[in-house]
């Protein structure tokens, strides 16, 4: 049985790593679990780990013992773990070498094909990811992919294909929701009520899942909505960097100051697309606005 | 067979065996008469006797209430047929003439008549208005156990043991004792030839039928309400139906199924039913048209005797060996649910309609669910799934059954659903986007559905759960008789567990913050996580209850709508003159389900809680707003404020002195209490006044008081405290006045003057003291001089030893002269937001940088600020040709093709030909080639925060997988549009908001003399239209309006910043100062704001001798008119420049020709004098400007061929 399905041990854990819930993972009780189930929990604490910055720690703990047993599994979270500390050549050697040896193992698919893809090998990434036997988390990171290549249309047969084989699962539902935000019309309500879900149950409520719900809002244009949502969700998590760049967007549809925010995303991570994407317009603009100019100064 | 789970029993008394009852038609009560001799009179709603009634001799089987007249009458085992008077609570008077037991007694519907059966064999009629027996019904040869009139014709049907039923038809008695003048030729002649009259020459009564099919005796007979129907109960266990013509009357079928005898049968007064009770214990309803048994119910012990029906409610009462229960057949509360602005309900039809309260309609009908469960079983209720568009809808019958069908999207009629799912359960709930839940009650297990009906997940509820609640998402609410559990059904596992009692119904708050449990007589309100927050007692049944937005619940019970705020307090807001079940509040509507199942919407006053609320929450400018805006100074309002610690808000609603004077001393308002006790002038209330400003130590009020009072000894004490030496000498000389001489002397002593001491006692002959006092102050002289008064000498006087004479204490502090240092009266909040409302008002007229009033200014700039219908739009050229140009317009984007597709910005791209899309899609150099092309856009940095504003607004960023960065998605101001050749980017600041805010705050600076400011702002505006779309062809003439106006402001400010900071004091520098202002008045602005300018101009022309220029500023302000302040200086100014119309200096400004000001040199560019016009915003220029960039805009560039700014695209809507 799949151990990530309804009925199996690892739903709670693997649902709580998907809806952003990190230290939840990494407290979560491991004992408990059959002996197989124990490496891909790890794997998810671990993951988590990253999730949550700490991926010097992660490298140094998969060094001591990407030998063994889940020797495939673990080395690939090392390659995610030094491409989150910023080591992306030791990353990408790491993932190439995996990517060919064991290109069957689930987690070097998802994992290796996040590295891949984060380095912009994303034709790599997807053709490593086609391998999957019925992994939903490497459906999700295909529908990803696409998404970012603006491949609508392929991220849409993907996500179709899934809820054939697993309509409820968490992932299929984000994935669908991430294409619903992209196709828009009355997907974005759908997307909306995925995230909404999420959010407002305590037990899965996460940054993530108020974002999501937040920037469904946007979507739908319903302004203040979106703003109670945001401003509650900074309250709670000043520095969540996906916060704070969805509040600048909506400050500045709703004709309210973003600069403060702007600052404190500009410290936090100054390397967010969002600031990045800005510099490069604000430069493009000077370029462009240069080759015009009155004809009597 | 079982009992049935529908009957629903509402009320039960124990007493001795009921043998009748009769329900009042309009109030809530019964009246029972026992077998042992007592008439009983409940409330069956509170559940009280109210009266008893006892002075039948024996039992008393029949029993009426009138109709109309506060009357009932009762017929016992005494013979005697009894009228009583509720009111007066006694026995009016006996009918005499029954020669046994009566057994039943029947007011008639409109007549003054009374029908009594009677084991006499006899029916009689009474007048109960003459008190006399008008007819006797003879022909039936057994007991007659009852009789009944029918409801509308003029017939009786009767039972008997003699095992008939007949039917007696009356209208002869009718004809007898309506008004003799009624009667015809015909009538007389009828009478006078009685052809109908039975074997004793009786035609006041005669059989129409005898209805022989009973076996046994038979004990009841009843009419249909409306149709020729007769139903029957006899001692053969059978209930019978009959049907009548107008010339036979034949059986129609047997209803079996009692297994004693039955003892009394009705018809239902609206449903196809007939009910019948038996002494087999049981209460049995069958289908009129199938004559099938519907239901049953059994009572263990007690042998049933009566039933009866009430007139017009769905009530029953049956009367039973030990007493009375009654109840109804089904529930009445309509099955409902409620997503946003949306109802749906279940009718009594049993068809799904949707009820929109916006907009206050009813849908058709969307769905029918006739086949739901069984005929005469209502769906118990409703859930629905917006995100699938689907309803979940229990039923009770068949041991719980639940159906789950999607609605059609169109509602077309009452279709059967296609593609229905069900299955058994107790109760069914969604409980997630996919998920629902089922539980079972037998079984005790709730399964978790998906929406194909399989089972993902079993949950084993707590023993005893009696019904479940969606418990707020992903959550489910267990309810047991004693307590209510919240469980996470994701992760197994019980959350938390409230111990309330019958919780019957779980009514969830707007924001899911909170949740109400009502159980029969209690409501708590508990947290989303179950954690209680405050519970209330009803003694009458609550029935349901909706949350206003602010957090309020209302709630409704059998008879009331009332309120309770998150801290418990309650009340009441209205009564109800029937059962109704809410289901939403907006405003001063709330909207509910009737039992017909009909959306109501009644009216409430929610003043009262709002208030509460907002003083719950210090909420001082909501409640300032109530108070205000509505008349709530009732006295329980103030009581309430009282005791909530608030005197001093109540303080601002009592309008009774004493009232007043109270709430002042309790929050120390001495002001208001001194107020109020001069206006009362009770010397009560000045001593209680008195008192507590010593308390505050505010001697002055505390003099005041006293003065009032009279009070001289205390007052001169208080001015020996004080240290006021002045008033004290001034009491003296009054005590002196009154001949008072204990006050002189205390006084005196007070203020240790000894002479007018000793004075005084020579006054009152108290030598002895006089000359003590002298001669302890060493003062001999007078000492000698009272001696020798005397006529003694020292020597015959002992004295005692004498110390240091007395001191008085002297203040050190001169108290006196102002109050001690009071504590500030603090003011609370809200009055300070009282006070606070008049400071601002205040404020505003001092920020005003002009000094003169401009009490229009306000209201002129609150009107639509685009009002100018008669600018000259001149010199502004996008007219028509737009159209001409579009494909011109459109500027190829590159776009690649390839693996990755082309994002949706380069979609928008491609799709609009408006700069602003062009922007949001980052493609900024094609924005600004439109730009240049359409408004001769140049000089773009100042564009660049527009630019970058839009841009930044159309992403946002969804977070995805971990370790990727963020999913960027584009906002669309198309959202409902899916095809990507028509998807547009939304642009932030729309048309509404320049001309709501921006506008407005231009406008601000102008008034508040704020010219740089404003012309940023205005000149923002401009930039922001520029780079803009509109969403229809009115809006952009509204948006063209609006960059002329920004043209005209920006003009005139930057004419006005020019001439201040030039010298006066030079001629130059005066004659162009002369001019500017001049110019100032030539743009067109608000015409409260041209005001400003013509003042300005007027004043600074006058005072430089420029009479003429003056005069024609002053008399085109009296042609704008305005405030009479303004205009009265403009007359004054008029009327001094008229003696010498001439201009001291000559000035470039002819007020009579037509000009426009060169927006750059600002000098004036005459009609037909050549000029360039700016291409964006149309400001005029000399021609010398031509090519360079607008003064206005900044941006554009002055005489460029420009093909007009576009702002919107007809196709893209």
């Amino acid at each position: 049985m799949d151990p990530f399905s309804a009925e199996g041990e690892l739903i709670n854990i693997h649902n709580a790593f998907h809806q952003g819930q990190y230290t939840s993972v990494i407290d979560f009780d491991t004992a408990a679990l059959s002996p197989e189930n124990q490496l891909p929990a790890r794997i998810l604490k671990l993951r988590a780990q990253i999730a949550l910055g700490q991926a010097e720690e992660v490298v140094t703990e998969t060094d001591a013992e990407s030998e063994g047993d889940g020797e495939a599994d673990l080395a690939a979270v090392k390659a995610l773990a030094q491409h989150a500390a910023g080591d992306n050549d030791a990353a990408l050697s790491t993932a190439h070498d995996l990517a060919e040896n064991y290109p069957d193992n689930a987690s070097v698919q998802v994992l290796c094909g996040t590295v891949l893809h984060a380095l912009g090998n994303s034709e790599e990434a997807l053709a490593l990811l086609s391998r999957h036997q019925g992994n939903l988390e490497a459906v999700a990171l295909i529908v990803q992919i696409h998404l970012q290549q603006n491949r609508t249309d392929l991220a849409i047969k993907e996500v179709q294909a899934a809820k054939r084989w697993a309509q409820d699962s968490l992932l299929v539902n984000l994935a669908d929701s991430w294409l619903g935000m992209r196709v828009g019309g009355e997907k974005y309500q759908s997307a909306f009520y995925v995230y909404e879900e999420l959010a407002s149950a305590p037990s899965t409520s996460a940054p993530l899942s108020i974002v999501g719900q937040a920037v469904a809002e946007i979507h739908l244009g319903r302004l203040p909505e979106a703003e109670a949502a945001l401003s509650a969700a900074l309250a709670q998590y000043p520095d969540d960097v996906q916060i704070i760049a969805n509040t600048i967007v909506l400050n500045v549809l709703a004709g309210k100051p973003s600069d403060e925010l702007e600052a404190r995303l500009k410290q936090v991570q100054p390397s967010h697309p969002l600031l990045v994407d800005l510099e490069e317009k604000s430069a493009f603009f000077d370029t462009a606005a240069a080759k015009y100019a009155p004809k009597v100064a | 067979m079982q009992s049935s789970p529908n009957m629903l029993t509402k009320f039960e008394s124990k007493s001795s065996r009921a043998k009748g009852i009769a329900f009042h038609p309009k109030r809530p009560w019964i009246l029972v008469s026992l077998h042992s001799s007592t008439i009983q009179l409940w409330d069956y709603r509170m559940g009280t006797l109210i009266d008893r009634f006892e002075e039948h001799d024996g039992p008393v089987r029949g029993i009426d209430f009138h109709k109309t007249q506060p009357l009932f009458v009762s017929g016992g085992d005494d013979y005697k047929i009894k009228v009583w008077s509720y009111q007066t609570r006694r026995c009016l008077f006996t009918l005499n003439g029954h020669l046994d037991y009566v057994r039943t007694v029947f007011f008639h519907h409109e007549l003054p008549w009374i029908l009594s059966a009677s084991d006499d064999q006899t029916i009689r009629i009474w007048n109960w208005q003459n008190r006399s027996l008008i007819c006797t019904m003879t022909g039936h040869n057994h007991y007659v156990m009852s009789a009944q009139f029918h409801p509308k014709e003029d017939l009786i049907a009767s039972a008997s043991l003699d095992q008939s039923v007949r039917i007696w038809d009356i209208s002869g008695l009718r004809k007898k004792h309506s008004a003799p003048t009624s009667m015809t030729f015909e009538d007389q002649m009828s009478r006078a030839n009685p052809n109908q009259a039975d074997m004793f020459g009786n035609t006041d009564a005669v059989v129409k039928f005898v209805l022989e099919g009973h076996d046994r005796g038979v004990n009841w007979v009843a009419f249909h309400p409306t149709l020729p129907l007769i139903v029957s109960a006899g001692d053969d266990r059978l209930i019978k139906l009959w049907r009548m013509s107008d010339t036979k009357a034949w059986e129609v079928d047997t209803c079996r199924g009692h297994f004693q005898n039955a003892s009394a049968c009705l018809f239902h007064p609206h449903q196809d039913l007939i009910l019948s009770v038996g002494e087999d214990k049981t209460i049995r309803v069958w289908d009129l048209n199938k004559r099938t048994s519907v239901q049953s119910f059994k009572r263990d012990l007690d042998r049933f005797w009566v039933i009866a029906a009430h007139p017009e409610i769905n009530l029953f009462a049956a009367g039973h060996d030990t007493g009375v229960m009654v109840f109804k057949l089904e529930r009445e509360r309509p099955a409902s649910a409620i997503y946003q602005n949306q109802l749906f309900y279940i009718t009594k039809e049993k068809h799904v309609k949707s009820y929109d309260f916006a907009k206050n309609i009813e849908s058709p009908s969307m769905l029918s669910l006739r086949k739901l469960g069984s005929p005469w079983v209502p769906p118990r209720t409703l859930s629905y799934n917006p995100a699938e568009r689907a309803i979940l809808v229990t039923s009770p019958a068949d041991n719980g059954t639940y159906e789950l069908i999607h609605l059609p999207r169109d509602a077309t009629g009452a279709v059967e659903p296609t593609d229905s799912k069900r299955g058994q359960g107790t109760s069914a709930v969604f409980v997630a986007r996919n998920r629902f839940a089922v539980f079972n009650q037998s079984s005790q297990q709730v399964d978790i559905k998906d929406l194909s009906n399989s089972t993902t997940k079993t949950i084993k509820p707590p023993v005893g759960t009696t019904d479940i609640f969606f418990g707020g998402t992903g959550c489910l609410l267990f309810i047991t008789p004693t307590s209510v559990a919240l469980f996470d059904i994701q992760q197994k596992k019980q959350l938390a567990e409230l111990a309330v009692s019958g919780v019957k119904y779980v009514v969830w708050s707007n924001d899911g913050l909170y949740a109400a449990l009502l159980s029969k007589h209690n409501v708590t309100i508990v947290t989303k996580t179950l954690e209680q927050v405050s519970s209330l007692h009803e003694t009458i049944r609550i029935k349901s209850a909706t949350w206003d937005d602010a957090g309020v619940l209302l709630y409704s019970t059998l008879n009331h709508v009332k309120y309770s705020l998150l801290n418990g307090d309650n009340g009441i807001i209205r009564t109800l003159d029937q059962t109704v079940y809410l289901v939403r509040v907006k405003g001063r509507n709330v909207y509910c389900l009737d039992r017909n199942a009909k959306p109501r919407i009644l009216e409430i006053d929610p003043t009262e809680y709002r208030f509460k609320l907002a003083l719950v929450k210090r909420n001082y400018d909501e409640m300032l707003q109530i108070i205000k805006n509505s008349s709530l100074v009732g006295q329980s309002i103030i009581s309430y404020l009282q005791k909530k610690g608030y005197p001093e808000i109540a303080l601002q609603f009592v309008q009774d002195p004493q009232t007043r004077f109270e709430l002042a001393l309790e929050c120390g308002n001495l002001d208001v209490a001194i107020e109020m006790a001069k206006e009362l002038d009770r010397p009560k209330l000045w001593d209680r006044l008195s008192t507590e400003a010593l308390a505050h130590g505010n001697h002055q009020t505390v003099e005041m008081t006293y003065q009032k009072q009279r009070n001289f000894e205390k007052l001169s004490f208080l001015y020996l405290g004080t240290g006021d030496q002045e008033k004290l000498s001034r009491m003296a000389k009054i005590a002196e006045h009154r001949g008072d001489f204990i006050s002189r002397f205390q006084n005196a002593i007070y203020r240790g003057d000894v002479e007018d001491r000793i004075q005084m006692f020579k006054e009152v002959d108290q030598y002895p003291l006089a000359y003590l006092t002298a001669k302890s102050h060493g003062l001999t002289e007078e000492a000698e001089s009272i001696l020798e008064a005397c006529g003694l000498t020292e020597e015959q006087i002992s004295l005692c030893t004498v110390d240091e004479p007395l001191q008085v204490p002297r203040p050190i502090v001169p108290t006196f002269k102002s109050n001690w240092p009071v504590k500030a009266a603090a003011h609370s909040s809200f009055e300070k937001a009282l006070l606070g409302e008049v400071g601002a008002a205040g404020e505003d007229a001092a920020a005003n940088g002009y000094d003169i009033e401009e009490e229009e200014e306000e209201a002129a700039a609150v009107h639509d600020a685009l009002e100018e219908e008669d600018e000259d739009v001149a010199g502004w050229d996008m007219g028509e040709e737009i159209n001409v140009e579009e494909d011109v317009d459109f500027v190829n984007v590159d776009s690649v093709e390839g693996g990755a597709g082309s994002s949706e910005a380069d979609l928008w791209a491609r799709n609009s030909p408006l700069a602003a899309d062009h922007v949001a899609a980052g493609s900024f150099d094609t924005a600004m080639q439109l730009l240049n092309r359409q408004v001769g856009a140049v000089h773009f940095a100042p564009l660049k925060p527009r630019f970058l504003e839009v841009y930044k607004a159309t992403k946002t960023y969804l977070p995805a997988t971990v370790s990727l960065p963020p999913l960027v998605n584009y906002v669309r101001r198309t959202v409902e549009e899916t095809d990507s050749r028509k998807v547009l980017p939304i642009i932030p600041r729309d048309l509404e908001t320049i001309a709501n805010d921006d506008l407005q705050r231009g406008y601000a600076a102008m008034r508040a003399n704020k010219l740089e400011e404003g012309v940023e702002i205005f000149r923002g505006i401009l930039h922001t239209l520029l780079v803009n779309t509109v969403s229809s062809e009115a809006e952009v003439e509204q948006a063209k309006k609006i960059i002329a106006t920004a043209r005209e402001y920006i003009l005139a400010m930057s004419i006005e910043l020019e001439r201040r900071p030039l010298p006066v004091d030079t001629p130059e520098g005066l004659k162009r100062s002369l001019e500017l202002s001049a110019y100032f008045t030539m743009p067109k602005l608000e015409v409260a704001h041209r005001q400003l300018a013509l003042i300005s101009a007027m004043k600074f022309a006058f005072t430089n001798r420029n009479y003429s220029s003056a005069l024609s500023f002053a008399n085109r302000m009296l042609a704008n008119g305005g405030s009479a302040k303004l205009l009265d200086q403009a007359r004054k100014i008029k009327a001094q420049c008229e003696r010498n119309p001439q201009d001291a200096i000559d000035i470039e400004f002819d007020q009579f020709a037509e000009f426009d000001i060169c927006a750059a040199s600002h000098t004036p560019i005459y009609t037909g004098s050549p000029s360039v016009t700016d291409p964006f915003t149309g400001a005029k220029y000399h021609e010398q400007y031509k090519g360079t960039v607008c003064h206005v805009s900044q941006v554009t560039e002055i005489g460029a061929p420009a093909s007009g700014l576009r702002l919107f695209v007809p196709s893209q809507n």
